[in-house]
């Protein structure tokens, strides 16, 4: 990534609430934002050792209402359920659609609903995983409230995160979200059996993914028609 | 989960004698035995935060920003303020918490109250109303 666009995205995460406020107000604005920061991190490294004592393995799920998010996890669970020990952690601003979708694959799930919040942070997976006892579980999934913004001020400690675009949501929609791709692990670009009839680019849509972070792994997958879920499955280190 | 609840409530009524070890074990063991799957159904207020499980009796009113859970029982007709969080608690009926308070592995018997400025109590059984760290004091008792 080049120095301007690194420029550009620093200049995009201090747009934030401090820009409301002036002189010493403004100082206090960031100097309260920064430190929720940092204890966030502090939280999510304490989660992700835990995570690893107990030899547990972790996925933070990022994505868009009506990305597919739900669908793919269904998905993997009607591939996994039998053969690990899951707990899946929804969050939505409200409703638990979510956790009643994902109870019906015999699944254990607790459903957050973060209210005005809109991404889950690492006090409310450590208020969970405190109340838990870890050795009951071999895999912890997260599906984060849906949106492509707000998750990337916070991590939560899991292995890996993905981010999940779909077809429908345009081939702009991976460079209009730098910050999120920059700090995921694998990028999947659902629905990918409306792209041909949608017409959309996807080869830019991957390329705009590699260009933002390198290192990130991209795939391409349908829930609907279940193209690619091992794969996707293989890439997040599981056994099918 | 009502028959617990109800053992709870008895032993809670007899303030002459609290044995409070005795209440925290039944609570601990309502939270691992009865209040898997529980959720929130009805509540007057705006969007709180929830984290599963949570229980709320009916016309519980709840104030701007409040998190709850997880392991939190309220019951019918309780009050809980602005900025509030509670975690692994029970409120019984007709409780009000006052603004800004963070209640954690509490207790709360009916009709107490709690109006004052002290956001952290912790491992307690509260019986009765509060409107200053000094009430606290003569109404709570250690878990």
């Amino acid at each position: 990534m080049s120095d301007k666009e690194e420029r550009e995205i620093q200049r995009f995460m201090e747009l934030d609430s401090n820009k409301l406020t002036k002189g010493k107000e403004r100082e206090l604005a960031i100097q309260i934002e920064e430190d929720i920061m940092n204890q966030n991190e502090v939280l999510a490294d304490q989660i992700n050792q835990e995570f690893k004592k107990y030899n547990i393995k972790s996925i933070d799920i990022v994505g868009a209402i009506g990305a597919g998010k739900t669908a793919i996890i269904e998905k993997i669970l009607e591939k996994l359920a039998s053969k690990y020990r899951i707990l899946v952690i929804c969050g939505d601003v409200t409703t638990r659609v979510d956790a009643n979708r994902i109870e019906k694959h015999n699944v254990e799930s607790i459903q957050i609903n973060t209210g005005r919040e809109c991404a889950l942070n690492a006090y409310h997976i450590n208020q969970i995983i405190k109340n838990k006892d870890l050795n009951n579980y071999d895999l912890i999934i997260i599906e984060n409230v849906g949106n492509l913004i707000c998750p990337s001020d916070f991590i939560l400690g899991t292995d890996k995160r993905v981010t999940i675009v779909s077809i429908t949501e345009g081939e702009w929609v991976i460079e209009k979200h730098p910050m999120l791709f920059k700090m995921s692990d694998v990028a999947v670009i659902n629905k990918i059996d409306l792209a041909e009839i949608l017409e959309t680019d996807v080869d830019k849509m991957i390329n705009d993914a590699k260009k933002i972070n390198p290192n990130i792994q991209v795939i391409t997958t349908s829930a609907k028609t279940g193209k690619n879920i091992d794969k996707l499955i293989e890439i997040f280190g599981l056994e099918n | 989960m009502k028959e617990k609840l109800e053992i709870i409530r008895e032993l809670l009524a007899n303030n002459q004698e609290i044995d409070a070890s005795k209440i925290h074990i039944l609570m601990l063991d309502l939270f691992k035995t009865q209040f898997k799957g529980l959720h929130v159904e009805n509540y007057i207020g705006d969007y709180p935060t929830f984290i599963e499980p949570v229980y709320l009796g009916d016309k519980v009113k709840l104030g701007d920003d409040v998190l709850l859970g997880p392991n939190v029982y309220i019951g019918k007709n309780s009050e809980i303020g602005d900025y509030v969080q509670l975690t692994n608690s029970i409120i019984f009926d007709n409780v009000k918490i006052g603004a800004n308070i963070n209640l954690e592995n509490c207790i709360v018997a009916k009709d107490s109250s709690l109006n004052f400025n002290n956001p952290n109590i912790k491992n307690c059984i509260i019986i009765g109303k509060a409107d200053s760290e000094e009430d606290l004091k003569k109404i709570s008792f250690s878990i």
